[in-house]
């Protein structure tokens, strides 16, 4: 299930490639048609996957190299599903919109489009850590490709940038990777391993870093740089402004779902696999994320080109994100898991907004916009929304992540837990208000002021396949706004054992290779997660142990009176 | 009486919404089939029709309400969940009691009849649906941001307003002026609101410390939080001043209070049943309400009370003597508002939170009123704004003239007028009052002496206005030479002014009533404050109704006449040549009232221009010099080297990845090998 989910692009893209005389168009329609087609195996993935566990779902296991313990191995879980959907419908509305504008060299971009779509499906199930670097490597090819391909005046330098930095960043994560795995030979006597479940079995019980804390810490942090470039988060951001000036707008439409491979990566792979570095480095991640927010939109305040603007608040965005990770509070996790999702779909709509406007005027400069309004009602409320949405306003998508990664922030900080402060959670706030800031002077500058002419084409409204497309991402803005548990609910159980294996002492974390491991909620009000043991019924058998949600140290009741099924 | 009772109130949030969708979705179809002057009149019956409606099913819980026992008038009407996760649960609930109820008529009855005089003041608009779109919206928005049970859903309606507030300052959208007001609006508001929601995380925190919501996780919600957030408090002083503050500035963005009220004179810039509806009867007075909600933090801390009511004495005071600087009718309107809010500001810090919403109340139908008034003197005179043109109108506009004298008196603190009594509830609690003392100055009474001050102020303002616009014999618009432009009809000597229509004097005459009699009614008997708080607020004992040995009504009065008597005294005459059209000829504290005191000014300059500065010095300098220069230097640095070696010289990026993948994994796969062989 999972690996035709995961090599149905590919394979078409093969076929493509090898296949004589197939026309542009033909190839574009058919690469829709395998977008959409991955779309509803990703739905089907979502129906089968087991949401109430946090092991994984339509796992599928292959040894590739014995000796050094590599193997193929995927599955999914509740953190994964909606960035699987994502991917599809990101990859469906790229198709849609690269028909409409008539993109030249279809073929090639087909084959581009879909290889990605592989390695972002790839990247979200993989479960060895080797198998999570080729599909990470294999994403940067064909963005280079499409840089150099369809980009803009600088599209050399763009291009090369975008692949230097992230792949020096991925270099990191490879020595990282195979130091863990040789740490696992090392304390276990056996053959490395570099498979997650294995790994966090041994993470878990404390053996895996038994006496080696020090290079826990680095390792985590070659992990993190890989992490942090592809997030991107500040320091290592800067690829990001140029690469979406210079990429034909499919791109950063892409890379909407791309950067989310590094915030997914950290809460599948860092958070399990080096609890204490985690709890050691959070405070600090929390000020990069912190100052990621803020400068991210203070310097998208002063952007003079749409795309650039777009790139920084992506910057800002993600800080929120990484900002959830690291307060380790469970609302911080399910928010910046959410937070991912309707930052794709916001970031892609707005993408999307301004491949139209270059399409019609050929500029996304600001300067040069302007009383757009008056010749394009239905463009411009459309881009009204998605820039709500981005801004943050309650009841459209943007508002639950930011909300919920802001509050669990404000719960370490009000804990004091592992160092943490408010002050970020006060500061990040602030990213909240410079979002309006940037977001409605962008608003203000395409659309307000008298209506007028242009040289390079005429500003015609919205046609009604582009409204279609924009359409289908609207429907997830409002959704994600207006039921917002269609995304928290499958992802909490699955974020909660991420976070409880970065959180808890030895002995007392989850661990997937465990089957008659659970984790629940027990208290008051759900308000304490706890991981239990299951009988050989899979009934709750014993409580092995449960922590406060928030980090805050209660007064009330602290003995569990709910047990996994009594779901108030 | 339970709750399932007044499950109506979904239908009062319903009709709104639903009339949003049906001007959205079909109103301009519907113009556009039925011709622009059929389509407008059915789209404004839309429009107004849902509202009305709403107005009457509201009325109805209300005096269902009122059968309730006094003290049990509280009813949550729950309904599904909107976030949810584990330990937090904010479901969409519903808080169907007094403070509720009587925003809700406020909002749905003031509501309607803006609706009906929009209709008509809008009639030429070639936006007409799009207005309504948003106006709807509005009272949807303001419906949520008054009834929502729980802060979360507050703050949906809280922005809600705030985005409808954007939308309609800036609707005329081909002038950049009305955007960059919008926008101004909006950003400040933010400043609000990011307060507001730190205080939410707060409350969140405090209610998992001190008992976990006592078994919901409904922890945002005020039924749990106002149930176990006193108790927690009152052993914790600072962290209730802390609260109360973060709220209070979350209340000084929309109630545009000192130092965030610059946005509310610039918000001018929108329609005129906007400023009435918006930015005077309801959406500004939301700080009041959420005050008056969160009562018992608020008395829980001596400071914050002093903060709150020294925030607005000064914001009275401070907004009163730039009214006098301002000659466009609807800026010493925008101005007036502003510093009654600090009345009413007043009151909350003098504990006595019930004066807050008598003044919201009275505020509501005479500034309103005001609002509407203007706004029939502006359609009469060609869209010309500056009172300077105006003079002797009630000659032309006799109704609008006679409705206008009714709120003009009413705001001035005339006997017997509703914003006589409202204004007497402020002052006399706040003289009476030891809630904001702190350090043994009693903040309240020195407020309670500046509120009395600033009552002199604002009749002598108001009839500046009045006298400038009605009054005396001058027809100042006489004076201005006709321009040659045909397509478009400017205020020159050849204007005749004529009244209004009735869709417009209509709803002004009812508002003239309300004024008239409003306060009186709702005085007596001490009749609102009982409806408003049946049960005694934890303030009490520390706030006296009437100060002892203080003549306020004698003082108030002589306020009212002092005020009146100067504003007739000083223009009856005309237009003084020291407040003409030539502004250079006007005194310089003239002029520093007409520029808040250069307040607005350097707030710009330090946020917009300072803002726009360091941002684009930290863009240059340590966005793209240093760190992009370190990282990209250190890649330089590497090419250099690969170049030195002459050996990869292809100069494809993909070759120089793939040898350093190649190199790397081999140099791993020794380390690998060698610790296998361990």
């Amino acid at each position: 299930m999972l690996s035709l989910l995961v090599f149905l692009p590919l394979a078409v893209a093969v076929v493509l490639l090898c296949a004589p005389k197939i026309s542009d168009r033909i190839s574009m329609l058919i690469g829709g048609a395998v977008s959409l087609g991955t779309l509803l195996l990703a739905t089907v993935v979502f129906t089968q996957t087991k949401l109430t566990t946090f092991h994984f779902s339509l796992e599928e296991k292959v040894e590739w190299v014995k000796t050094l313990g590599i193997s193929y191995h995927v599955g999914t879980d509740g953190l994964a599903v909606w960035l699987l959907i994502l991917t599809g419908l990101v990859g469906s509305v790229v198709f849609g919109f690269a028909m409409n504008s008539k993109m030249e060299k279809g073929r090639t971009f087909t084959v581009c489009v879909l290889s990605l779509l592989t390695a972002l499906y790839g990247s979200f199930v993989s479960l060895d850590l080797i198998l999570l670097f080729t599909f990470f490597e294999l994403t940067l090819i064909p963005m280079w490709v499409m840089i150099n391909t369809w980009g803009g005046e600088h599209r050399r330098k763009a291009a090369f940038k975008f692949l230097a930095y992230t792949f020096a960043g991925s270099i990191f994560m490879l020595v990282g990777m195979v130091a863990i795995a040789m740490q696992y030979a090392a304390v276990t006597g056996r053959t490395p391993s570099f498979d997650v479940v294995t790994l966090q079995a041994a993470t878990a019980t404390g053996a895996l870093w038994k006496g080696a804390m020090a290079s826990q810490s680095l390792v985590f942090w070659s992990f993190m740089i890989g992490f942090l470039v592809k997030a991107p988060i500040f320091p290592l951001h800067t690829w990001i402004a140029d690469t979406y000036a210079e990429s034909p707008v499919v791109g950063p439409m892409l890379s909407s779902v791309m950067v989310k491979l590094g915030s997914f990566g950290m809460l599948r792979f860092v958070l399990p696999l080096f609890p204490e570095a985690v709890q050691a480095a959070a405070p600090a991640l929390m000020g990069l994320a912190t100052l990621s927010i803020v400068l991210g939109a203070v310097i998208a305040a002063v952007q003079t080109d749409a795309r650039r603007l777009l790139a920084y608040s992506t910057l800002s965005h993600m800080g929120f994100v990484v900002l959830g990770i690291f307060s380790l509070t469970h609302a911080g996790v399910i928010g910046a898991s959410v937070q991912q999702i309707a930052h794709g779909v916001t970031a892609c709509l707005l993408m999307m907004l301004v491949g139209v406007l270059i399409n019609r005027l050929g500029t996304s400069d600001l300067r040069q916009l302007g009383g757009i309004k008056a010749t394009a009602p239905k463009f411009a409320t459309v881009f009204l929304l998605a820039m709500l949405a981005s801004v943050g306003l309650p009841g459209l998508n943007g508002f639950v992540g930011e909300f919920l990664t802001l509050l669990g922030a404000f719960q370490s900080g009000f804990s004091g837990f592992a160092g943490m402060s408010t002050g970020f959670a006060v500061v990040s706030g602030l990213g909240v208000v410079f979002a309006a800031v940037y977001l409605l002077g962008m608003f203000q500058k395409i659309f307000y002021g008298p209506e007028r002419t242009w040289e390079t084409g005429d500003m015609t409204d919205l046609k009604p396949s582009e409204f279609q497309l924009a359409g289908v991402l609207l429907l997830f803005v409002f959704l994600g706004g207006l039921a917002p548990n269609l995304f928290t609910k499958p992802m909490e159980t699955a974020g909660q054992a991420a976070r409880l294996m970065a959180t808890e002492s030895l002995g007392k974390r989850p661990s997937w290779s465990d089957a008659k491991m659970e984790v629940d909620f027990v208290g008051l009000q759900s308000d304490r997660g706890a991981l239990i043991r299951l009988g050989p019924g899979n009934e709750p058998q014993e409580i092995i142990s449960d922590s406060n949600l928030y980090m805050i140290p209660g007064k009330a009741e602290t003995k569990p009176i709910a047990m996994r099924g009594d779901q108030p | 009486m339970d709750s399932s009772k007044f499950s109506m109130i979904w239908l009062v949030l319903g009709l709104p919404l639903l009339g949003f969708l049906v001007q959205a979705l079909a109103g301009s179809n519907v113009v556009k089939a039925m011709g622009e002057a059929k389509g407008k009149k059915v789209m404004g019956m839309f429009a107004v029709a849902p509202i009305v409606l709403s107005f009457l099913i509201g009325a109805m819980l209300t005096l269902q309400l009122s059968g309730a026992e006094p003290a049990a008038r509280s009813f949550v009407v729950a309904g599904p969940s909107w976030i949810e996760i584990l330990g937090l649960s904010i479901p969409f609930e519903w808080v169907v009691d007094p403070l509720s109820m009587t925003m809700v008529l406020i909002i749905t009855g003031i509501g309607s009849l803006i609706h009906v005089y929009a209709t008509a003041y809008m009639a030429e608009d070639k936006d007409f649906t799009r207005f309504f779109t948003y106006l709807n919206l509005f009272i949807l928005a303001m419906l949520i941001l008054v009834l929502g049970n729980n802060l979360a859903l507050l703050f949906i309606g809280w922005e809600g307003v705030g985005l409808c507030s954007y939308l309609l300052i800036g609707f005329w959208y081909t002038d950049h002026a009305n955007a960059r007001a919008a926008n101004k609006a909006f950003i400040v508001n933010r400043i609000g609101d990011w307060a507001l929601t730190l205080g939410m995380f707060l409350i969140v925190c405090l209610m998992v410390r001190e008992g976990q919501g006592g078994g919901s996780a409904r922890l945002l919600s005020f039924d749990v939080v106002l149930a176990i957030l006193p108790k927690a408090l009152a052993a914790n002083p600072g962290m209730a001043t802390a609260i109360a503050l973060l709220l209070f500035i979350g209340a000084c963005g929309k109630s545009a209070q000192f130092p965030l009220y610059l946005w509310l004179p610039d918000a001018m810039a929108g329609p005129t049943p906007v400023s009435a509806l918006i930015h005077a009867a309801t959406m500004v007075t939301s700080g009041v309400v959420l005050l008056n909600r969160f009562n018992i933090v608020f008395a829980l801390s001596p400071l914050a009370s002093a903060i709150v009511v020294v925030i607005g004495a000064f914001t009275a005071l401070f907004a009163a003597l730039i009214a006098f600087g301002q000659m466009d009718i609807k800026k010493v309107l925008a101005y007036s508002t502003v510093s009654q809010l600090g009345f009413m500001f007043m009151g909350c810090g003098a504990g006595a939170y019930w004066t807050g919403m008598f003044h919201v109340t009275t505020h509501a139908f005479f500034k309103a009123l005001l609002f509407l008034g203007a706004g029939a003197v502006i359609h009469a005179m060609a869209h010309n704004q500056d009172m300077r043109n105006y003079g002797n109108l009630r000659k032309y506009l006799p109704i609008t003239f006679g409705t206008m004298v009714v709120a003009w008196l009413a705001i001035s603190g005339f006997p017997f007028l509703s914003g006589f009594y409202s204004k007497e509830a402020i002052l006399g609690s706040a003289l009476a009052s030891s809630q904001a003392t702190v350090g043994g100055i009693n903040f309240a009474q020195v407020a309670g002496w500046t509120g009395l001050f600033v009552a002199l102020l604002t009749a002598a303002y108001m009839t500046r206005l009045m006298v400038l616009t009605f009054f005396t014999a001058e027809e100042r618009w006489r004076s201005i030479e006709p321009s040659h432009d045909h397509d478009h009809h400017d205020l020159d000597k050849n204007h005749v002014p004529h009244e209004v229509p009735a869709a417009m004097w209509v709803p002004l005459g009812v508002l003239a009533v309300l004024s008239l009699v409003g306060g009186f009614l709702m005085e007596r008997g001490g009749a609102f404050q009982k409806w408003l708080y049946p049960v005694e607020v934890a303030t009490i004992g520390k706030v006296g109704e009437h100060p002892e040995g203080i003549p306020l009504v004698a003082l108030s009065i002589a306020a009212c006449a002092l005020g009146i008597g100067f504003g007739f005294f000083a223009y009856l005459k005309g237009l003084p040549r020291n407040q003409g059209l030539d502004e250079t000829r006007w005194s310089p504290w003239r002029r520093s009232q007409r520029d808040q005191f250069g307040y607005d000014e350097a707030m710009t300059n330090l946020t917009v221009e300072g803002g726009r500065d360091a941002a684009t010095a930290f863009w240059t300098w340590v966005d793209q010099g240093v760190v992009d220069g370190a990282l990209m230097g250190s890649g330089r640095l590497a090419k250099g080297l690969s170049t030195t070696m002459k050996v990869l010289q292809s100069g494809y990026v993909r070759f120089y990845a793939f040898m350093m993948l190649v190199g790397v994994i081999g140099i791993l796969s020794f380390f690998m090998v060698q610790g296998g062989g361990k």
